[in-house]
């Protein structure tokens, strides 16, 4: 597992998450979630639930756009639910 | 190829988050292979290992090593979901600095208190350990021997520990760090209710109206159970979220009615809720008249310090009495409550009026659902079992108790703490399924159970957590073995009690850990150990819920599960070497043996071949030991609450389901306690049951507002509460492993009002110095961010081994549990 996140890796990470958001915070929410490189929002429910991805090459990259994410006032919880590292380098 | 297997992973992952949230996606390209690699990843359940929510996470093994995990969508806890801790689960065992060899402080090749580190053998660890536990046995007798385990033990290690103590030793000082965690919640479970544990169960979240937070912090301490509650909350606009805080953290985001009052006056607020029913007229007399009790508690208990502290000279009834009651009517009780009008009420805590009128009318209304949820604010207090009775009597003075959506409900800290610590009972006053060391016909149970020799087990209570490190320092405890926790950094005032214990040269103290943690290098040897899926185990959450994992991957060489250390270690010693004559007397058959053979090898933990044990499987410790151990240990312990409503299904089950609730009663769980038609131990007729109490009745308490050990004076002017974050899970001496959990929050802040840092002079980021009268500690300011505190009090996280916020609280307990207020006491702060 890489920690550097310099350090270039064979590895590719894919994630997926639910957020959580007020309704009438949506629409600033899933901006927010496109400026994110690497992330990807599959669907979003009239609730204020949003199925998104975060993609990047190692579990830090991903822990950064999550914790860029979290600070979002607008956003209640954000829940990851998938994580798997995929060594392309095999 | 490489895009290809790239969107097949994708595909699973998004397919796993939408079937959890419920929505549908289109249909991606998910089937472009179907005889790759990323078919043989081996996919196995086990719960999560951190907080006490107790959610169930799928982990993808391949070639030995953890390399995917997603929340188990099968799983009625977590419903596929998982917390940014969970996420990073599988990533706790691979922190660079894994301890693979046990390392004694040596000089010149042999040990010394004062020399280095140095690795050894397992056969050498032993030796030293057995020959340090002789020596302490034969000076000084069994209570020179200690033991502190863990609410993240498994249920097996939690049980082979007691076992190994309380008839191997014949000691009852072991104790678990959940006794700085849950202890006042036994307390008022046991007072309250003459049994352990909640009534209710998760299924009350999405049943409530209305939830009310009391010193807890659900955000970011359980994410799960806070997800499924905004959801409720989210999805049913009528519902409602109050939250009370001595600071405004991040859970205040989705409160309709978020209270910040005043430190220890929780109590008065409490009772002017009782107060606010009565005069109201919203008492369910029907239910008060046929299922409850009147009592009046003593009061004036003092705060649990060392006897000479002027508080406990203080104190009239801090002695044997300080637990104890008298019966009193409805109206007496009324007339106690009475003086906690809305106006005194909020006078004392800070917290104005109509908001505390908001909060009493969500318990009041016989329409609102209502739960109740608290963790370490009630119970971390000088009078947390006071506290828990409180709230039980605002829900048994209204029956919203025990019905879906009506719950007065107690969350765990830790992965075990119910399952190890509460319902094995590796409390120094404990033994399994709610019976104690003190009365004489659970001793012969057990007794009974173990097919050992009348007198065994010693009726004497142990030391406690604090009054363990109080013993090592006065040289009392002599060997003593730390597991599956980091108490150095985690009890209060270590300043003067912890680390002058562990460094008494009159001392031999062994920390098993998979991480050089604090109190590991506090001690005099560390064994390597195993964790989570390097092993096999049970845990029980805060629902009741009983799960089992398999062990998934191998420890690194050289680490070794506790359960493994704990059951080999028991070899070194002959009988003849630890019991009396006049004990082995009676039963001479022992003679010869170890205490291996006698605890665990040819009692009925020993009965289950390694047969049973699928072929395919890990399983480190039976395969080594020649029977499948853990089997033979639940099993074992599983026949203590048998028929005493604390059933567990047969062990083999545990393995096929995603955990079930006990009692678990004719193969089924139990959702709603003490409620008839839902919980097989209440009597037909009874509607409810309190069958805890010998007459079916609850006991509603009559117990006052009384101050804390310590407030602010004009030199410690501020008040200062400690906790935790979210990123980190208690001590980090596992998530601080994690390098984004470790960026994301890398260093303790304390964080205080804007107006109290301008009026010291300081900016936020400024370094400081936390002050108080036992020790001080620096740290940077932090004014803004996600807890913001009140004028006069102070916060700061406690995950930071190299800034330990411990140096400085106070060790004041609650006398009835036990448990340490960490969550006020009186400091000042300066620049530095």
């Amino acid at each position: 597992m890489t920690d550097n996140i310099n350090t270039p890796t064979d590895e590719y990470h894919v994630a997926s998450l639910v957020a959580y958001c007020m309704q009438d915070q949506i629409g600033e929410v899933t901006q927010a979630i496109n400026a994110i490189e690497g992330a990807e929002i599959h669907a979003t429910s009239v609730e204020g639930k949003i199925v998104l991805t975060l993609e990047g090459e190692s579990h830090k990259t991903i822990g950064k756009k999550m914790d860029q994410l979290r600070i979002h006032q607008g956003l209640i919880n954000l829940s990851p639910v998938y994580h798997q590292v995929l060594d392309e380098g095999q | 190829m490489t895009i290809n297997r790239r969107e097949f992973i994708k595909a699973n992952a998004v397919a796993a988050a939408a079937a959890v949230a419920g929505v549908s996606v289109p249909a991606m390209a998910s089937n472009f292979i179907t005889s790759s690699d990323l078919t043989k990843l081996k996919w196995d359940k086990a719960p999560c290992r951190f907080c006490g929510t107790g959610c169930s996470v799928n982990v993808g093994v391949m070639d030995g090593k953890v390399v995917a995990t997603h929340g188990d969508i099968k799983s009625p806890v977590n419903k596929g979901l998982n917390c940014v801790k969970g996420y990073f689960l599988s990533k706790i065992m691979y922190g660079k600095d894994r301890l693979t060899t046990p390392l004694l402080r040596m000089t010149n090749g042999k040990y010394d208190k004062e020399g280095e580190f140095t690795p050894i053998t397992w056969e050498q660890a032993f030796n030293v350990m057995a020959e340090k536990a002789k020596d302490a046995l034969q000076k000084n007798g069994p209570e020179a021997l200690g033991m502190f385990g863990s609410g993240q033990w498994t249920v097996q290690e939690g049980y082979a520990a007691v076992k190994l103590m309380k008839a191997g030793f014949r000691t009852n000082n072991i104790d678990p760090n959940a006794r700085h965690c849950m202890a006042s919640a036994v307390g008022g479970f046991m007072r309250t209710f003459g049994i352990d544990e909640p009534m209710g169960c998760y299924d009350d979240l999405e049943a409530a109206d209305a939830f009310v937070l009391w010193g807890s912090n659900m955000a970011e301490m359980h994410p799960i159970l806070w997800t499924r509650l905004t959801d409720r909350r989210l999805s049913a606009p009528h519902v409602k979220v109050a939250v009370l805080s001595t600071f405004e953290h991040r859970s205040f985001d989705l409160a309709d009615n978020g209270m910040v009052f005043t430190p220890q006056t929780d109590l008065a607020i409490l009772n002017y809720i009782a107060n606010y029913i009565i005069e109201t007229g919203r008492v369910n007399k029907d239910f008060v008249n046929k299922h409850t009790n009147f009592k009046l508690g003593e009061t004036d208990i003092g705060y649990g310090l060392r006897p000479e502290h002027p508080l406990e000279q203080k104190a009239k009834n801090n002695g044997k009495t300080a637990g104890s009651s008298t019966s009193i009517s409805f109206d007496e009780y009324a007339k106690f409550v009475s003086t906690y009008t809305a106006e005194y009420t909020a006078k004392l805590s800070g917290v104005p009026e109509h908001k505390l009128k908001a909060l009493a009318e969500l318990y009041a209304d016989p329409k609102i659902k209502v739960t109740s949820f608290w963790t370490m604010g009630f119970n971390q207090h000088t009078r947390g079992v006071w506290a828990n009775n409180l709230v039980y009597n605002i829900h048994l003075l209204t029956g919203k108790i025990s019905t879906p959506g009506n719950s007065p409900f107690s969350l765990t800290g830790q992965p075990s703490a119910c399952g190890t610590a509460r319902e094995v009972g590796t409390f120094s006053h404990r033994l399994p399924a709610d019976m104690v060391v003190a009365n004489p016909k659970h001793r012969a149970t057990a007794e009974k159970i173990w097919n050992l020799p009348e007198g065994t087990v010693p009726a004497k209570p142990g030391y406690h957590a604090a009054l363990q490190n109080r013993m090592l320092k006065d040289g009392k405890l002599n060997f003593y073995w730390v597991q599956c926790n980091n108490n150095m950094q985690a009890a209060a005032n270590i300043n003067e009690e912890g680390y002058p214990g562990y460094r008494n040269p009159k001392n031999f103290i062994v920390v098993s850990d998979p991480y050089p943690t604090v109190t590991a290098q506090a001690a005099d040897l560390i064994l390597p150990a195993a964790m989570w899926v390097e092993k096999e185990g049970v845990y029980g959450n805060a629902e009741r819920r009983t799960q089992s994992w398999y062990q998934m991957v191998e420890a690194p060489e050289g680490a070794k599960s506790d359960l493994w250390q704990l059951v080999e270690f028991s070899k070194r010693f002959n009988i003849e070497e630890v019991w009396s004559e006049e004990l082995i007397a009676k039963k001479p058959e022992v003679r010869g043996k170890t205490l291996f053979d006698v605890l665990y090898k040819e009692s009925s933990v020993g009965k289950f071949s390694l047969d049973e044990i699928p072929e395919d499987r890990l399983n480190h410790e039976s395969r080594e030991f020649g029977f499948y151990i853990q089997k033979g240990l639940f099993e074992e312990y599983a026949s203590f609450g048998r028929g005493h409503a604390h059933d567990l299904a047969p062990y083999d089950r545990y393995h096929q389901e995603r955990g079930l609730r006990w009692p678990v009663v004719d193969g089924k769980e139990t959702q709603w306690r003490f409620k008839e038609g839902t919980d097989p131990y209440a009597k037909a007729g009874s509607g409810w049951d309190f069958y805890g109490h010998k007459d079916g009745r609850a006991v509603i308490f009559a117990l006052p507002y009384e101050p804390p050990a310590e407030s602010p004076d004009e030199e410690y002017d501020l008040w200062l509460s400690t906790g935790r974050v979210l990123e980190h899970w208690h001590s980090g001496s596992m998530t601080q492993r994690v390098p984004e959990l470790y960026k994301a929050m890398p260093d303790a802040l304390v964080y205080m009002h804007p107006d109290d840092a301008k009026a010291r002079n300081m900016r936020r980021g400024d370094l400081v110095k936390l002050i108080s009268r036992r020790g001080e500690v620096q740290t940077r300011v932090e004014t803004r961010g996600r807890n913001k505190p009140p004028k006069g009090l102070v916060y700061m996280p406690w995950f930071d081994a190299s800034r330990l916020v411990n140096k400085v609280t106070l060790d004041a307990t609650d006398p009835l549990s036990k448990q340490t207020d960490f969550k006020k006491c009186a400091i000042k702060i300066v620049k530095v």
